[in-house]
């Protein structure tokens, strides 16, 4: 894909985040102003308390900013009401959390196949691509096991293959190897760098470790609430 | 898909659908045992006004209910209790005459009620036989026989085969006097009547006071209680008689009525308290549920649901939860019951209500003690749900997840 072609699928501009702790203001983000362009495989990183999980937070909806604006795919999300800002996530966005956050009383099948109930699609639809996705993290077999019967590896399989089975616009991962060893960390990212490959479908990740710093092709590090460097790499 | 994860957080949180469950059952429960022994205590205090005594329908001249008079008769009882009896619903129908008098059994006197019953029809209607717990009961044709009351033998130091002499003005201004064989001694089961009862042959007591043909009183019994009102407003157009007045059993003991529907916004008083305990246990169970599960409703709203979604979750678990213990409630409710109904419960002293003695009150097995506590459960755990229902609803994701 020629890079001139891509299309802007997140612009925040001027995002700025004050938390209230307890009283006293929190600045978590500085007037941010960033774009991220569909196919990108990036890394946001920095230290902790850089704000990139509120970042992330923004970017989805899951958060509103306190001054600034944020467009996904056209649209400014905070002007959305609380149940088109569900659609939108539904429809546009995949989550990979760091905790995994499946849904704990549904099976793996029932956790992957969740988004697509909520968007409506059939009962044979939701089956076929259940089943597809699940081949493609590696986790045939497994359909009927609650989230408590998987290891960590596999439960953010289950997690990743939730985010993508719905083919949404851009993949928002908050540490997703945090938890996890080295190798199932390493296995996970390259098949997520594989399918971002094929399908072309954006990833965004919040993220310490150096696994995901090394495989990211755009390289966005946040230091106090502020872009410090912006490195897009070949 | 919201039902189903409802469904099953209701099994995955054992204890916590334990307690939210037993305040439920509970609570169903007292109310149910409340509503039946209520309900059993105000049928059983009707019964005994009614079926016993004053029966369910009463017909008198025009204002003889107000101010009773020797002189305010019904002549036509006969065609009137034949028309009544054509109704249909009613059960029977007996004719009455009430006059007051002075008793006296040798040397003892008092003031005594006569009373002339139709012996056959007043067995029928009121079982006026079972009433006489010593002795027989009266011939059903004219004798000069007497039973009395209980404690008005006491008081005249009757006996079976003793002689009473009645003394009183008949109806034509006459004196009416006369004496009587006693064949038997009665107990009413109201005090009052027991002290001053003296039961005559109607036709005895037509002829001591002058009142051939007449009644005071017709005394309807019907097969259910329930109709009485339609039962009395259809006999009112039948006979058509403006010099009569027909008046259903709550009228006739109208302040009685009125003193037990006020004792019955007493248990209504009751009844909401443990309602608020039920629904203040629900609220604190199902608000630690939601609070619990912050972070589950923040990952739920975060992949898509839309708030409405999470809050018909919280809701569908208190409604399934209700159900179940309705369910096991309403068993224990009908059994409780029903062993109150037979078994009953003494009071811990008897007591006298209107003349009505009682020393048991039983329960009752009925719609209300089912309908009424299912309805207040699941109407109450709804309500104290929509508070975490809705704060459910409106969590924010990011602060749900990072709070827990």
């Amino acid at each position: 894909m020629n890079q001139t072609e891509k299309t802007d699928v997140i612009i925040a501009e001027g995002v700025t985040k004050i938390y209230d702790a307890d009283g006293i203001p929190v600045n978590a983000l500085n007037g941010v102003d960033l774009t991220i362009q569909a196919g990108e495989f990036t890394a946001i990183v920095g230290p902790s308390g850089s704000g990139k999980t509120t970042f992330l937070n923004i970017i989805s909806g899951l958060d509103a900013p306190t001054e600034g604006k944020v467009s996904l795919a056209g649209k400014v999300i905070s002007e959305m009401s609380g149940n088109e800002l569900s659609d939108y996530r539904r429809d546009n966005i995949g989550f990979i959390f760091q905790a995994y956050n499946l849904i704990p009383v549904l099976t793996v099948e029932e956790n992957v196949e969740y988004i697509m109930l909520l968007a409506g699609v059939p009962k044979a639809e939701r089956h076929k691509r259940v089943i597809d996705i699940l081949k493609v993290v590696g986790l045939e077999g497994v359909e009927d096991r609650l989230p408590t019967q998987l290891s960590g590896g596999q439960q953010q399989r289950v997690a990743i293959a939730r985010a993508m089975v719905s083919e949404p616009t851009i993949i928002l991962a908050d540490e997703p190897t945090a938890n996890l060893d080295s190798k199932t960390g390493t296995d996970l990212l390259e098949m997520m760098r594989r399918l971002n490959t094929d399908t072309g479908m954006t990833y965004v990740f919040s993220t310490h470790d150096p696994l995901v710093m090394e495989r990211a092709k755009r390289l966005i590090t946040l230091r106090d609430g502020l872009v410090e460097s912006d490195e897009t790499r070949e | 898909m919201m039902l189903t994860i409802a469904f099953r957080n209701i099994f995955r949180q054992k204890r916590r659908t334990i307690l939210t469950a037993l305040a439920m059952i509970v609570g169903f429960t007292l109310s149910s045992i409340v509503i039946g022994l209520s309900d059993g205590a105000y049928s059983n205090v009707i019964e005994m006004f009614t079926g016993n005594r004053i029966g369910h329908i009463q017909v008198h001249r025009a204002g003889y209910q107000d101010k009773p008079s020797i002189y305010k008769t019904i002549s036509d009882y006969e065609s009137i209790g034949k028309t009544i009896q054509n109704e249909n619903g009613v059960e029977a129908w007996t004719p009455r005459i009430y006059t007051g008098g002075l008793g006296s059994v040798d040397e003892r006197s008092t003031a005594v009620q006569i009373i002339g019953i139709d012996v056959a029809r007043e067995n029928k209607a009121t079982h006026f036989n079972k009433k006489v717990i010593e002795g027989n009961t009266l011939s059903e044709t004219a004798s000069h026989e007497v039973v009395i009351g209980e404690k008005l033998a006491k008081t005249l130091a009757a006996t079976i085969g003793s002689k009473i002499v009645l003394f009183s003005q008949a109806a034509d201004g006459s004196i009416a006097n006369d004496e009587y064989t006693i064949v038997g001694i009665a107990d009413s089961g109201d005090d009052i009547t027991n002290r001053v009862a003296c039961y005559l042959h109607i036709d005895d007591v037509q002829e001591l006071f002058v009142l051939e043909g007449r009644v005071h009183e017709i005394v309807v019994i019907v097969s259910n209680i329930n109709k009485v009102e339609r039962i009395s407003n259809t006999i009112t157009e039948k006979l058509d008689n403006t010099s009569l007045e027909i008046l259903p059993w709550y009228q006739v003991v109208k302040s009685f009525y009125d003193a037990m529907q006020k004792d019955k916004q007493g248990d209504a008083v009751a009844r909401f308290i443990i309602v608020f305990i039920v629904a203040i246990g629900v609220l604190n169970t199902v608000l630690m549920s939601v609070m619990e599960r912050t972070r589950e409703y923040g990952v739920l709203k975060a992949v898509g649901t839309k708030p409405i979604q999470v809050f018909w979750l919280v809701i569908y678990e208190v409604v399934i939860i209700s159900i179940g213990s309705i369910v096991i409630g309403a068993m224990l409710g009908v059994f409780f019951n029903y062993l109150l109904s037979v078994y009953g419960v003494s009071y811990a002293e008897g007591f006298t209500l209107a003349g009505v003695e009682f020393g048991k009150m039983y329960a009752e097995v009925n719609v209300a003690c089912l309908l009424i506590p299912a309805t207040t459960v699941f109407v109450s755990a709804v309500i104290v749900s929509l508070f975490p229902a809705i704060k459910a609803a409106r969590i924010m994701p990011a602060r749900a997840m990072r709070i827990h």
